[in-house]
C-alpha cells in the first residue's frame, strides 16, 4: 500500500459510512451479536480458522491457544454486548442517532492494532461499528491473521456492515501511510508506549485518539491462601493466568506478592507455583520463544542463581530448558520481568508494604489476581483499584476478563463516541 | 597501579600487551593471563568465588579460559563484584537507570588498564590514519564527565578528547540537553574551515541532530568520520540502522563507510568497534582486541553456536582486572568471519505481546 491508496480507502469507507449511519443501532446490534457469538462457538469455521493459522504465524502452541480462545472469549456472548450497549448506551430502542442525536459515532475511525493476541483486536474492530463509525484498520504485523478473519465474519452475516471495515496493511515504519490513516475523525492505537507517543505526536488536530498502552498485571495473596489445599489450587489457577498467551498479555501475572507470613510463605508459594508450571507445561506447552527473549529469561535466570550463591535468600526453580521458571525473592523490590513463564514471588509484610512496592508498576497496573484475604478482601480490592488495576479477579481468571471491562478504567463504546446536548430552542416564558 | 602486588603484576602485562604497535592476537598469552586473572578474582572478589564454586568450576579444576564461570551482567545491579576492599575504590561507574530502578555498578580501584584499553582501541578502529602527535576536532553528542561524572560513556569521550582531541573539541550535550543550535554553528565551521573531524555519540543523539536538521544538508570536510553507539530502548524516536545511517550520509555528509557503531558496556572496561575504518576493504564486522574474546552461545545450553548462528554473546575481557573478567550478556550476535556482529532487537519491531517489560517500564524515567 502507498499514502494514495491509504487515502482514498478512508475516503470512500467515510461514504459507505452514510449509509451505515442511516440504520438504525438495534439492527446493527444483531448483526453483531451474530458474530460475536461465532467467534464464541469453538466449532464455528472463523474459530477453527483462526485456531489452525494463529499458532503458526505467531508461535503459540495450538493448545495453549485453544485454552487463551476458549477462557478469553467464554464471556463475550450477544447478551453481553446487549448488556454492554444498554450501560453505556441508554436504551437501543431510543436510537440515539435518530432520535436525539445525542451520541454518535466518529466519521471515520482508525484502528491500529498490536501485539499477537486476538481479543483486543476482535474488540477494537466491532466497536466503532456499533456507533454507526466505518473502520479502516491496519493489522498488527505479529498477527497478520485476525483481523483478516474478523473482517471476514462481519461481511458474512452482514454484507453493508462488511463493507464499512476494510483493512490496510502496512509496515508499522511506514510513517507516511500511518499520516494517511490518523486522517480518520478517530484514531484508536494499540501498541508501546513509545508507539503510541509517536502516534499521539503525528495525529493532526481535532482528531480523538484513544489508546491502549501496554500494561502488567500481578496476583497478590493472603497469608491463608498460602497453606495446603488452598495454595494447591491457587498456583494451578496462576499457573494458568501466566502459561496462557506465554505470559505475554496485559492480562498475565509477572510476579506473584504474598502478604504476611514472611519468607516461609513465599517460599511454599513459590514450590506450589513450580509444580503447577510443570503440570501446566503438560497441557498448555510454551510456544516458541525468540532467540532475544530467550537471551533475557536465561540471563535473568543466572543472575538469580549468582545471587543466590552468593548468599541471597533466594530460590530458583526451573523447567527443562528454561521452558518456566520460578524466583523466589527475599524482598518486595521490582525486577526485570522477562515473561515467557518466568515469575517472582514477592514476600511483602501487609497490604501498606505492597502498596509502596507496587508503586512503579501502578501507572501500568492493568490486572490484579487476588485471594486469601478474607474479611479484609474489601480493603485488598480498593488498594489494587487505587494502584490502577481495572480488572481485579481470582486466581485463573485473569486472562477471562468480560467484555464490558473498564480497561484501563475506560468504558467500552463512549470513549469512541461523540457527545452533544441538544436543549430545547424555544424561548424561555419570562417569569 | 593497584595495591595489590599479584593484580599490579598482571596489570603490568595486559599494559605492555596493549602498547604494542600491532595488535596481535596470541592464544598462549591470553589463555596464561585468563587463567591467572580468574585465580586472583576467585581469591579477592566473595560473590564470584561463592558463584564459581556452586558450578565446580575453581581454579584447581578450570583449565581453559572457556570454563570459567561468566557473571551475568545484572548481577552488578546486585552485588559489589569488586577484587579491592570498598575503601580503594576511586571511580564507580553506574549503568542507566532511574531513582526507582537499580542500576548496575563498576567498581575501579585504578584506571590505568581500564584507560589504557579504551584508547588503544579508540585510535585503532576510529583514528587509524591519524599520525603520532596529530589530533582531530571531536564532536561529542553526550555530556562531560564533569555533568556526568557517573557515567562510562562520558569517560570515556573525555579520555578520547584528552589523547587525541584538538582544543576546539566540544561536548554538545549541557544542562542534560543537546544544544542544537551552537553545535550547529559548529559543524557549519567545520564545512567551511576543511579540516576533518569526528562527530561522536548516542545513536539517540544522532537522531535528535537529524531531526533539528530537517530538510537542510550539511557536507562537513572529506576524512570526517562518525561514531555511535547504544540503540533506541525506551526512546519514542527509533530508526533502524540502517536509516539512521543513510540519513547521517544524506545530512552531515559522512560516507556510511565512514560510520563505526561502537559495543560497550558499563561492565566491561573494553569497547568493539565496527572494522570500516581500520579495514575499509573488508566485509563491516567487529573486531576483538587482542586481549578479549567473545563467544555467542545458546542461550538455553549454554554452549557455544555453530559459527554464523544467532546467539547471546559471551566476554571475555582481561582488561576488567579489578572486577570480573568473564561476562555473560544479554545481547544477541553471531560470528562474521574472524569477527562478530550485534544483533539488536529489531529496532521499532512490534511486541509479540501486550505486556509491558518491567525493566523497560523502570527505565522509562531516564528519557
Amino acid at each position: 500500500m502507498n499514502p494514495e491508496s491509504v487515502s482514498a480507502q478512508l475516503a470512500s469507507l467515510t461514504r459507505e459510512g452514510s449509509a451505515l449511519r442511516e440504520r438504525p443501532l438495534a439492527e446493527i446490534l444483531v448483526s453483531l451479536e451474530a458474530v460475536l457469538e461465532g467467534w464464541r462457538d469453538p466449532a464455528s469455521r472463523w474459530r477453527r480458522e483462526l485456531e489452525s493459522r494463529l499458532a503458526a504465524a505467531t508461535g503459540f502452541a495450538p493448545e495453549t491457544l485453544r485454552q487463551g480462545l476458549e477462557l478469553g472469549l467464554e464471556g463475550w456472548s450477544g447478551p453481553a454486548l446487549r448488556a454492554v450497549v444498554e450501560a453505556e448506551l441508554g436504551s437501543i430502542e431510543k436510537d440515539h442517532e435518530a432520535r436525539d442525536g445525542s451520541i454518535r459515532g466518529y466519521a471515520s475511525t482508525a484502528v491500529i492494532l498490536a501485539g499477537s493476541i486476538p481479543m483486543p483486536s476482535l474488540l477494537a474492530l466491532l466497536t466503532p461499528l456499533l456507533l454507526r463509525s466505518p473502520v479502516l484498520a491496519k493489522p498488527a504485523s505479529r498477527d497478520p491473521i485476525t483481523a483478516a478473519l474478523v473482517a471476514r465474519s462481519v461481511a458474512e452475516i452482514d454484507p453493508q456492515l462488511g463493507d464499512c471495515l476494510q483493512l490496510a496493511a502496512f509496515p508499522g515504519h511506514d510513517p507516511a501511510c500511518t499520516r494517511a490513516l490518523l486522517q480518520a475523525e478517530c484514531v484508536v492505537a494499540m501498541g508501546s508506549d513509545a508507539t503510541l507517543s509517536e502516534i499521539a505526536a503525528a495525529l493532526p488536530a481535532g482528531r480523538k485518539l484513544v489508546a491502549h498502552g501496554h500494561r502488567a498485571s500481578i496476583a497478590v495473596l493472603g497469608e491463608e491462601a498460602t497453606r495446603g489445599h488452598a495454595l494447591e489450587e491457587f498456583a494451578s489457577a496462576l499457573a494458568l493466568d501466566a502459561a496462557l498467551w506465554d505470559q505475554l498479555g496485559c492480562l498475565s501475572p509477572i510476579a506473584v506478592y504474598v502478604v504476611g507470613g514472611g519468607h516461609e510463605a513465599s517460599e511454599r508459594t513459590a514450590s506450589a507455583l513450580a509444580t503447577a508450571l510443570e503440570y501446566a507445561e503438560t497441557r498448555w506447552p510454551a510456544g516458541r520463544v525468540e532467540a532475544a527473549a530467550a537471551a533475557e529469561r536465561a540471563h535473568e535466570i543466572e543472575v538469580a542463581r549468582m545471587r543466590a550463591a552468593a548468599g541471597a535468600r533466594v530460590s530458583l526453580h526451573e523447567g527443562a530448558d528454561g521452558r518456566w521458571a520460578v524466583v523466589c525473592e527475599e524482598d518486595a523490590q521490582l525486577r526485570a520481568a522477562p515473561l515467557h513463564r518466568f515469575l517472582r514471588v514477592h514476600p511483602v509484610e501487609d497490604l501498606t508494604a505492597l502498596e509502596s512496592a507496587v508503586e512503579p508498576l501502578a501507572r501500568h497496573l492493568a490486572g490484579v489476581a487476588q485471594a486469601g484475604f478474607g474479611n479484609a478482601s474489601t480493603a485488598a480490592e480498593k488498594l489494587f483499584a487505587r494502584l490502577g488495576a481495572s480488572h481485579i479477579c481470582a486466581p485463573g481468571r485473569l486472562q477471562a476478563p468480560p467484555l464490558g471491562w473498564h480497561r484501563d478504567g475506560q468504558p467500552v463504546l463512549l470513549p469512541l463516541a461523540r457527545l452533544d446536548d441538544r436543549q430545547s430552542t424555544r424561548p424561555r416564558a419570562a417569569s | 597501579m593497584s595495591a595489590d602486588p599479584a593484580r599490579a603484576g598482571i596489570d603490568a602485562r595486559l599494559l605492555e600487551w596493549m602498547s604494542e604497535p600491532q595488535w596481535r592476537r596470541d592464544d598462549e598469552r591470553f589463555r596464561s593471563l585468563a587463567l591467572e586473572l580468574f585465580a586472583h578474582q576467585f581469591e579477592h572478589c566473595e560473590p564470584y568465588r561463592r558463584f564459581c564454586v556452586s558450578r565446580q568450576a575453581t581454579p584447581d579444576r578450570v583449565e581453559d579460559w572457556r570454563e570459567i564461570p561468566a557473571v551475568p551482567t545484572g548481577a552488578f545491579k546486585e552485588l559489589r563484584l569488586a577484587c579491592f576492599p570498598p575503601e580503594r575504590t576511586s571511580h564507580v561507574f553506574l549503568t542507566s537507570g532511574t531513582a526507582t530502578s537499580q542500576r548496575g555498578s563498576l567498581h575501579l580501584d585504578t584506571l590505568e588498564v581500564y584507560e589504557a584499553s579504551l584508547t588503544d582501541s579508540f585510535h585503532r578502529q576510529l583514528l587509524p590514519d591519524l599520525a603520532a602527535g596529530q589530533r582531530i576536532r571531536i564532536e561529542v553528542l553526550a555530556a562531560g564527565a564533569l555533568e556526568a561524572p557517573d557515567s562510562s560513556l562520558s569517560h570515556m569521550f573525555e579520555v578520547a578528547v584528552r589523547e587525541f582531541g584538538s582544543p576546539e573539541s566540544r561536548f554538545a550535550v549541557e544542562g542534560g540537553k543537546l544544544r542544537v543550535p551552537e553545535l550547529q554553528a559548529r559543524l557549519r565551521e567545520d564545512a567551511h574551515r576543511g579540516d576533518a573531524i569526528l562527530i561522536c555519540g548516542t545513536a539517540f543523539a544522532f537522531v535528535h541532530l537529524l531531526e533539528a536538521l530537517g530538510e537542510r544538508r550539511m557536507q562537513l570536510p572529506p576524512g570526517s568520520r562518525a561514531m555511535e553507539t547504544g540503540g533506541f530502548k525506551g526512546h519514542a524516536r527509533a530508526l533502524p540502522r540502517a536509516e539512521l545511517y543513510a540519513a547521517l550520509a544524506a545530512g552531515l555528509g559522512i560516507p556510511e563507510t565512514r560510520i563505526v557503531n561502537q559495543y560497550g558496556m558499563t561492565e566491561l572496561g573494553s569497547q568493539f568497534y565496527d572494522s570500516v575504518l581500520s579495514d575499509p576493504t573488508g566485509p563491516r564486522r567487529k573486531l576483538e582486541p587482542p586481549w578479549t574474546r567473545l563467544r555467542i552461545l545458546d542461550p538455553a545450553s549454554g554452549d557455544a553456536v555453530t559459527p554464523g548462528e544467532i546467539g547471546s554473546i559471551s566476554v571475555l575481557d582481561l582488561s576488567n582486572s579489578g572486577s570480573v573478567c568473564a561476562l555473560q550478556t544479554a545481547d544477541l550476535g553471531r560470528s562474521a568471519g574472524e569477527g562478530f556482529e550485534i544483533l539488536g532487537r529489531e529496532e521499532g519491531a512490534e511486541a509479540r505481546g501486550c505486556s509491558i517489560a518491567v525493566d523497560l517500564l523502570l527505565s522509562e524515567g531516564a528519557r
